[in-house]
């Protein structure tokens, strides 16, 4: 197991090799660079910049001299944020962000399979109508209208929340239920199909028919059962948080890392696009990784060598 | 309710609009006040009853400062803050007027308008508690104009003797080619017309007279800079921030907040009344629309999209006020000649491939835009018609130059007279025009009505090519585009500024337009000391500009606002980056409610 573990964790290296490179050139093919500006710079004062940061050289020898850099851990200047490294820059937030998606993690876990348990065992029933309807609203509804919308009606109309900012609890509220949104409709519909499916299976009836209660069947044969399905959403479910708050953070003014995987990409920040290109691709396949795991621990069936 | 969700939804379509990552970098978004009756400038100092107990401002800053120092800063929100933190030897006032700051009045002037001569207030102190010393001055500049700093704005500074050793032709200045040795640039930087023959007296010695120097001395770039400050580990950080301004830095949480405190050194005449400037750093529009109506900041630019709801809402309608922009929304038209070459563009060698190089055809497509319905449509009908290159509130504005206001009939004939001289029977067999425009700007109902224009007028087919915004700007300043989008905002409130950009090979030169007789009138205007005739050059000069229809000037900039009642003494004045009055915060209160 420790040996498979390790095996899977060193997989990762060439994952993120490949990315890096994919991401490095596709970046510097594209036209324009970080001098851009509505008013241009002078050509020569473009010039300098360039040679400053090494973007006069070769594009084999800019990649070489950023991997040698991320190896031992420099991110490199941003240049937009000319005074600050990324290494600053991504240490500021990235808390802010893993928080955020955290928290919006556990409540869609928290809601989201409760959910899909009750509209599985109320099948075709009120139950079943109720807890779809949500999740379909959820699905169809895009993050950015979600936030908007509860902005509007509990921060502006109520007043219960502020409407941005990350300075305490009550400013975790909103962005959070806003990101959760999605992930509880994802997790309410796996965990509802994979509890169906569980319900026809043979050892069910089984358990049934030895004269179990419900609530017994239920817990213990039925929901362990169903959520090894649910388990592989999710990780990349949990990455998708973590790094992919672009939206929740720009709406509600939240000092987290997701906003500039965007940003940077519009200002030619090549620096700080790799590294949270880097960082999302790492997120993506460790916690791959932690759910390859946690099926062994879950599905008796599952055993690695 | 129902105007609510209307607000939603625009907002969203802001959001959407926003997340394609266009940056649309900085026009300083100065306001002017001088004519404009919406605009009350209350300065009068406050009596105690009247103020409120919490002194504390609350307000939204569009983004994180890319950079807080100020020798590098290039765009409006760094220098939102920078006006605050910092003060030069001169500064503008409510009425766009060059006042002295830290110097003790404006410059002497020497006989032959080339020297200036600057004595420094008594007593003044950094936020640190050291004296303001004439060579931080001197240094300021210098450091400005080092090549190594590679600072964006270096180029304003060109006038000054030497600075060209320094910049050379490549930034923009003179003809020399610029040092890169650390030695060669050390000789230039010692031979700079700048000097400080002792603490209380800065020298600036300039290449040639040039009037609207002491403009640029105003600017956020010339102010007094600290060596042992600007030298030191984290200088820009909170922790270490050293100003010379009305307020100081507490407190910078990166893409969070920035707090901002009275600077207990300021030696200025009028004393900051906040206490405090609590700066939300938000990206997003509506959000910071959202905050206001919460009542979480005291002033906001209310987003396009907001604007018919907020003007009609019976609370927030009020609150409203809009203020002329020193800005400029126009549309280049390709001259055809090539900024490096000063020739025609290879492309362009058969007039066919490139009929925006054609006079005539340049006419016919500005006879058949109507201004008035251009704004209506598609800019809410907020702001002005341009008949002028020069803005509102700046000498060399000329309200009503308009040598080819809206006429189809005129148009149709123009554009038989190009057709002619194309060669081609008709505006279809041009085959398509390259119609360049970033996309996420909000351009795309502007770029469609004038494309449907000119469709309509001649039967002229465009192909509408949106790009991404640095793609963009790439493609139009290579001269890619027969007719693109563009806008500017002015840095300073002066003519050279403004019309300065259409000079041969200049760096934002981007209708590649080059005409000599142009070029020496606004040499001539430059060395011109005496205000009236120097005015008069630029306006000829502007005359050729559009005589020449060079390109498409389409209107002036309106900003809509909203202010919380509570706030008073806000000074508004051309020089406001962001919000009104964040110039002079100094002079801005809480009132009692």
């Amino acid at each position: 197991m420790i040996a498979y573990i390790g095996r899977r964790l060193l997989w990762i290296i060439p994952v993120l090799f490949t990315v890096s490179v994919i991401t490095f050139f596709l970046m510097h093919s594209v036209p324009g660079g970080p001098w851009d500006r509505e008013k241009h710079l002078p050509q020569g004062t473009q010039d300098r910049l360039n040679a400053q940061y090494g973007l006069d050289q070769p594009i084999y020898v800019q990649y070489a001299r950023w991997a040698g850099a991320f190896i031992q851990g420099d991110l490199g200047p941003s240049y937009r944020f000319q005074d600050r490294t990324v290494n600053d820059i991504v240490a500021d937030g990235i808390w802010t962000t893993v928080q955020l998606g955290v928290m919006a993690f556990l409540l869609a876990v928290a809601v989201g399979i409760p959910l899909g348990i009750f509209a599985a065992l109320g099948h075709n029933k009120a139950p079943d109508y109720i807890a779809t309807s949500i999740s379909i609203i959820g699905i169809a509804t895009p993050v950015f209208v979600l936030g908007i919308l509860m902005t509007v009606f509990f921060a502006v109309q109520l007043g219960w929340f502020p409407t941005g900012g990350w300075k305490g609890p009550q400013y975790w509220v909103l962005p959070t239920i806003a990101l959760a949104g999605f992930p509880i409709a994802i997790i309410a519909r796996y965990t509802r199909a994979s509890m169906l499916e569980v319900t026809r299976k043979d050892y069910i009836r089984t358990a049934q028919s030895k004269g179990l209660r419900d609530q017994a069947v239920v817990s213990r044969h039925m929901i362990r059962n169903a959520l090894i399905p649910v388990v592989t959403i999710l990780g990349p479910t949990l990455a998708f948080l973590v790094t992919g708050s672009f939206i929740i953070e720009r709406i509600f003014g939240i000092p987290g890392v997701g906003q500039y995987y965007i940003t940077a990409i519009g200002t030619r920040d090549y620096s700080l696009l790799m590294a949270m290109t880097m960082l999302y691709a790492f997120a993506v396949a460790f916690l791959n990784v932690v759910v390859d795991v946690l099926y062994a621990y879950i599905d008796p069936r599952i055993r690695y060598s | 309710m129902q105007k609510r969700l209307f607000g939603i939804l625009a907002s969203i379509a802001v959001i959407v609009a926003a997340c394609g990552g266009a940056t649309t970098t900085s026009p300083p978004q100065a306001s002017t006040a001088p004519g404009s009756s919406t605009t009350p400038v209350e300065s009068a100092a406050p009596s105690a009853a009247d103020l409120a107990a919490d002194q504390t401002l609350h307000i939204g800053l569009d983004g994180e400062p890319p950079t807080l120092d100020p020798n590098k800063a290039q765009d409006s929100t760094s220098i939102a803050v920078l006006h605050a933190l910092h003060r030069g030897l001169l500064y503008l006032d409510a009425k766009g007027q060059v006042v002295p700051a830290l110097a003790t009045a404006l410059p002497t002037v020497s006989a032959d308008s080339k020297t200036l001569t600057f004595t420094l207030k008594d007593g003044l102190k950094y936020s640190n508690g050291d004296p303001i010393v004439a060579g931080d001055f001197v240094y300021s500049i210098q450091r400005t104009l080092d090549p190594r700093l590679a600072a964006p704005y270096a180029y304003v500074l060109c006038e000054i003797q030497g600075a060209d050793l320094l910049l050379g032709a490549a930034l923009g200045c003179g003809s020399k080619t610029a040092p890169t040795a650390d030695a060669d640039i050390a000789a230039a930087l010692a031979k700079l017309g700048v000097a400080a023959p002792d603490d209380k007296t800065v020298v600036i010695t300039l290449a040639r007279p040039a009037t609207y120097f002491t403009s640029v001395l105003a600017l956020w770039i010339a102010v007094p800079v600290q060596k042992k400050w600007i030298t030191s580990a984290n200088a820009t950080e909170a922790a270490n921030y050293v100003s010379s301004g009305p307020f100081i830095m507490t407190d910078w949480k990166h893409n969070s907040s920035i707090v901002l405190k009275p600077n207990p050194n300021w030696s200025g005449d009028v004393k900051p009344t906040l206490t405090e400037i609590d700066m939300a750093i938000t990206q997003e529009p509506a959000q910071q629309q959202a905050a206001f109506e919460n009542g979480e900041i005291a002033m906001v630019a209310t987003p396009s999209e907001d604007i018919q709801r907020v003007k009609a809402d019976p609370v927030l309608g009020p609150q409203v006020q809009e203020i002329p922009t020193t800005a400029i929304t126009y549309y280049d038209y390709n001259n055809g000649v090539d900024p490096k070459t000063l020739k025609p563009f290879a492309k362009c060698a058969s007039p066919k491939a490139c009929p925006t190089t054609n006079k005539d055809f340049r006419i016919a497509l500005t006879q058949a835009i109507d201004k008035t319905a251009f704004i209506n449509a598609t800019f809410a009908g907020v702001g002005a018609p341009a008949n002028s290159f020069v803005m509102p509130g700046i000498a060399g504005y000329q309200k009503d130059l308009d040598p080819y206001p809206f006429d189809l009939a005129s148009a149709k004939t123009h554009m038989a007279t190009a057709l002619a001289a194309l060669g081609v029977p008709d505006a279809a067999s041009l085959g398509k025009l390259k119609f360049g425009f970033n996309t996420g700007g909000g351009h795309e109902p502007r770029v469609a009505f004038l494309a449907e224009a000119w469709r309509q007028a001649f039967g002229l087919q465009t192909e509408q090519i949106g790009s991404e915004f640095s793609v963009f700007l790439t493609q139009r300043t290579a001269g890619l585009y027969d007719i693109a989008r563009d806008g500017w905002g002015a840095d300073y409130p002066h003519a050279q500024n403004q019309l300065g950009l259409f000079v041969c090979g200049g760096g934002n030169n981007d209708i590649q337009y080059c005409n000599p007789d142009f070029d020496k009138l606004m040499a001539q205007a430059a060395g011109e000391p005496d205000q009236t005739k120097q005015t008069d050059l630029y306006e000829q000069a502007q005359t050729i500009l559009f005589n020449d229809a060079s390109m498409l000037p389409l209107r002036f900039g309106l900003t809509t606002y909203e202010i919380a009642p509570y706030l008073g003494g806000i000074t508004i004045s051309i020089n406001d980056s962001r919000l009104p009055g964040d110039a002079q915060y100094e002079t801005m209160f809480i009132k009692k409610q």
